[in-house]
């Protein structure tokens, strides 16, 4: 399955400045998983210790949140994926 | 009752259709809770003060500092010192002396929050960290008060409006939680986030078009891209779900 991720913007430089990458897998912990090993410094930002996702990352499928599955969250064919860290300075 | 005064001030917008002299009379009778007078609450309180918004009460523990003048457009060189909320208040009298101002310099804390709140129609979340925006979060739910969330960072913003019982709240949307102390930030980020809350809050408060509910607005401004991503209810949320005072954050 091959699927778009967009990158945020704060992280284009662990990732040779690409913010869109095209990933192949079943769920978005896959999409992600292969996302890190192509660019391993994005594993400290994305994941918690434990392997879960972060807690100030959301991922959104086409456009709609993944939360509560998250990593569990089934991708198919041509689906997008967004990577967004939380903000919160006023 | 708008007096002629008013007719003649607030034409402009009483001209839009839907709004009339009714819309403008509900924005006179409106109290709106600003928690915070830095970048996001100088824009929004600026633009609810010019548009006639009967009472507006801020909120804000802090004095102003040189290194806030960059965005935070209520408070000027002359300010330097003074308290946030006294140097807003007094450039929202002078830009509409109609409105009510009411300027609270104290910290907003869980203990002090609820009574500051109490009373008033809308909150607006024109703060700068995470823990204070649940705060907002968590009194706008038990309150049943609609909260108009804002954040900055950068070029990047953010805005929701969440209306309490109907729509995903700020929980429902962000579980986790940032520290971040000196945050990079241009004026104009902050400029566009406000107005973007502002408006919401006209609109909330007239009853004319679509709020922007259930949706996560993210401004890119260096790429100048608005993007919306969908946000669920979460049947377990901490602050609006099943799972509601389970936790304190």
């Amino acid at each position: 399955m091959s699927v778009k991720i967009n990158i945020h913007a704060s992280f284009s430089r662990l990732t040779n400045g690409q913010t869109v990458v095209e990933v192949n897998g079943n769920t978005v912990g896959q999409c992600l998983d292969e996302l890190v090993k192509r660019f391993p410094q994005l594993k400290k930002k994305l994941f918690e210790k434990n392997g879960t996702l972060s807690r100030i990352i959301d991922i959104y499928l086409n456009g709609e949140s993944t939360y509560p599955e998250e990593l569990e969250a089934p991708v198919k064919d041509g689906d997008e994926l967004h990577i967004v860290v939380i903000i919160s300075g006023g | 009752m708008l007096t002629k005064d008013e007719r003649e001030r607030y034409d402009r917008q009483m001209l839009i259709r839907g709004f009339g002299e009714e819309g403008q009379s509900k924005l006179k009778k409106a109290k709106v809770f600003i928690a915070g007078a830095g970048g996001l609450g100088s824009g929004i309180a600026t633009y609810l003060a010019a548009a006639g918004v009967g009472v507006i009460r801020v909120a804000d523990h802090d004095k102003v500092e040189p290194s806030n003048l960059n965005r935070q457009v209520l408070h000027w060189e002359e300010d330097m010192g003074r308290k946030k909320v006294d140097s807003a208040a007094d450039k929202l009298k002078r830009l509409n002396p109609r409105v009510k101002v009411e300027a609270i310099g104290e910290r907003l804390t869980e203990a002090s929050i609820s009574q500051l709140v109490a009373g008033f129609d809308l909150i607006v979340d024109a703060m700068d960290n995470l823990p204070a925006r649940y705060l907002l979060n968590k009194v706008a739910i038990e309150r049943n008060i609609p909260l108009f969330h804002g954040a900055v960072h950068g070029f990047e913003g953010r805005a929701m409006t969440i209306i309490p019982g109907k729509t995903a709240c700020l929980r429902c949307l962000y579980r986790g939680a940032i520290v971040e102390g000196r945050f990079p930030v241009i004026g104009v980020t902050p400029g566009v986030i406000g107005c973007i809350q502002a408006t919401e809050v006209i609109k909330y408060i007239v009853g004319i078009g679509e709020l922007l509910t259930n949706r996560l607005l993210v401004y890119d401004g260096l790429n100048m891209k608005f993007t919306e991503f969908k946000v669920k209810k979460d049947p377990d949320c901490e602050h609006c779900g099943k799972a509601k005072g389970k936790n304190k954050g």
